[in-house]
């Protein structure tokens, strides 16, 4: 889930979006079971009671991949499309929203490793004039600030034009150019580096400088993350339609907050396919932690860029937030890395928690950017899932 | 667009309002109906206007004068406006209103109220009830409006008919939206008219 803000916007962090109808090429939620199944794994019942426990709070569907001493663990319960009663399946692809991050910052740091890429450098050195324009005082951002959230560029969708034009125009396809212009000419938020505050915006400009300098990140990405460790069910803006793959879960959100919960798939998967670099890749909940596992076995980048990207910058409060591409985690005193995602008709979670050597990727098919009496439950299953997974 | 309004509407209030000393309403009725045409948007305002034009309501209402020169009013007003993509909408509102007359016949006002908005949702949507998803429809929820508007409008009476057109653009603030948006901007154009029928 997207990290929230205490800002009193006119409209803040939301993508309130609506969907007019549900047309009928997302009325599948369709997919063959294939994954792995190790009938052994002995903390299977506590997983499974815990994922019930999570669609009883009010949660259309969950999927959790797992990968332990024990080896793999995948399962899933609910619905992957409630109005024909479409059960959830390890198979479903899953929107990674903000975790889409992580593999973009890989990919940054394969072209640093690659010598095409400073992360100290102004991020003007590869932007062309016509992007870098639209950022406050580009000249003193680096890439490294962008990477970790200390650019102090404002956020896209604080903006109220943007928030309320997305929610009239829930089919309308936004391009990164008409991001960047709700940014122009906006005062940085504080002082290039002087502090850490998570902006979608930084993760735009990540992959637009991607894309300046390898002429495709989704490409790159592909190329450089997805194939090398066989990621067939992973996909980023590999087709027009890569969106509209039957096994792609449909996606639920409380509108009104009132525990009413409506299909909003239509209006999903608009908004995910116009994001680059901040959200944006679809996959399978064990090939999640297939990625995350790739990497921290330095099958992506060497090990030193691993380190690299656990330097963590603090908040306020001086507790560890977010390195580069990944976010620091606490949960159930557990410490963990990785990223979480949120999107209006779905979250995520996927981490890696080192001193117990275990993967995690859990997926649900309700919206987590804006509040719902059904999270309040549901972060109660929540911690009685990593209960299970973890103690 | 918002400047050629704007300065329009305030720069005939200037040079028009020096002249008035009493109202040129000499046939000014309390409780006329007002029907109108409303053209609906969640946008910013003057924002995205081409939008108001694909969603067109229907209003009724009336007003009662506040003060012997009429340039005082409060509105009460009953609208229903379809939006595909949010949600439909049904909505009560009293506004009070500043009417200056400006040349000849034609007047402006400058209003502000509150009302209560039910709005729907744009789609058939889910419950869960009793361990299983119950469809509860397009069951909507009703919130805190405040409207702000301008208008201008035209008076033409005679012995047999009052009738005053009128065209106004409203801001509204939705409170309340969902626990994470306080406030939604919505917006009207609206086109209509004050009549006294002559039964």
């Amino acid at each position: 889930m997207k990290p929230k803000t205490n800002h009193a916007h006119f409209i803040s962090i939301i993508f309130i979006l609506s969907c007019a109808s549900i047309p009928k090429e997302i009325t599948d939620a369709t997919c063959h079971e294939s994954a792995i199944q190790n009938q052994s794994y002995s903390r299977s019942d506590e997983v499974h009671k815990a994922l019930v426990k999570l669609v009883e709070s009010g949660v259309p569907g969950v999927a959790v991949s797992i990968y332990s001493n024990e080896g793999w663990w995948s399962d899933a319960t609910g619905y992957a499309r409630i109005e024909d009663q479409t059960p959830m399946k390890s198979c479903h692809l899953h929107y990674l929203q903000s975790i889409s991050k992580t593999y973009v910052a890989v990919a940054v740091l394969k072209l640093f490793e690659q010598g095409k890429i400073d992360l100290d450098a102004a991020i003007t050195r590869y932007l062309p004039d016509t992007i870098s324009q639209y950022v406050t005082r580009a000249e003193e951002i680096s890439v490294r600030m962008l990477l970790n959230h200390t650019s102090g560029i404002a956020e896209y969708n604080f903006a109220p034009k943007y928030v309320s034009y997305l929610l009239q125009h829930p089919n309308h396809r936004f391009n990164p150019m008409d991001y960047l212009g709700y940014i122009k000419g906006k005062p940085l938020d504080f002082e290039p580096g002087s502090r850490y505050s998570y902006r979608n915006t930084n993760y735009v400009l990540l992959a637009l400088m991607t894309d300046a300098i390898t002429g495709d990140h989704a490409k790159f990405i592909t190329e450089t993350i997805f194939n090398p460790l066989g990621l067939t069910q992973t996909y980023y803006r590999a087709e027009d339609g890569y969106l509209t793959y039957p096994q792609l879960i449909n996606a639920y959100w409380d509108r009104y907050s009132d525990g009413i919960i409506e299909n909003a798939s239509e209006m999903q998967r608009t908004n995910v396919a116009s994001m680059i670099g901040d959200d944006g890749i679809v996959t399978t909940p064990m090939e999640a932690v297939k990625f995350l596992k790739g990497l921290m076995e330095g099958k992506l980048v060497s090990l030193t860029t691993l380190d690299m990207m656990q330097q963590w910058v603090t908040d306020r409060q001086g507790k560890p937030r977010y390195g580069l591409g990944l976010s620091y985690i606490k949960i159930i005193g557990q410490e963990g890395m990785g990223h979480s995602g949120g999107g209006i008709g779905a979250g995520c979670e996927l981490y890696y928690f080192p001193k117990k050597n275990v993967f995690v990727f859990t997926g649900i098919n309700l919206g987590t950017v804006t509040d719902s009496p059904i999270h309040a439950q549901a972060e109660e299953a929540r911690e009685a899932l990593y209960e299970a997974i973890l103690n | 667009m918002k400047a050629v309004i704007l300065s329009f509407l305030f720069g005939t209030l200037v040079h028009s309002v020096q002249a008035q000393t009493e109202s040129p309403v000499k046939d000014y009725r309390n409780f006329p109906i007002v029907i109108s045409l409303q053209f609906h948007a969640l946008s910013m305002p003057f924002r995205d206007m081409r939008t108001n034009f694909k969603n067109i309501g229907v209003g009724i209402g009336t007003e009662v004068s506040l003060n012997g020169n009429h340039d005082w009013v409060q509105q009460f007003q009953a609208i229903w406006f379809p939006n595909k993509s949010v949600g439909n909408g049904l909505m009560f509102y009293t506004q009070f209103a500043w009417r200056p007359y400006l040349a000849s016949d034609a007047f402006a006002e400058l209003k502000a109220g509150a009302g209560y908005l039910i709005a729907s949702r744009p789609v058939d949507s889910f419950r869960w009830t009793n361990n299983q998803w119950q469809p509860v429809g397009r069951k909507g929820k009703g919130m805190l409006v405040l409207p702000v508007g301008v208008s201008l409008g035209y008076n033409s009476y005679s012995a047999d008919v009052y009738l005053a057109p009128f065209i106004s653009y409203q801001f509204m603030l939705l409170k309340g939206y969902n626990a994470s948006v306080p406030l939604v901007p919505e917006t009207l154009i609206q086109a209509g008219a004050r009549l006294h029928p002559v039964w």
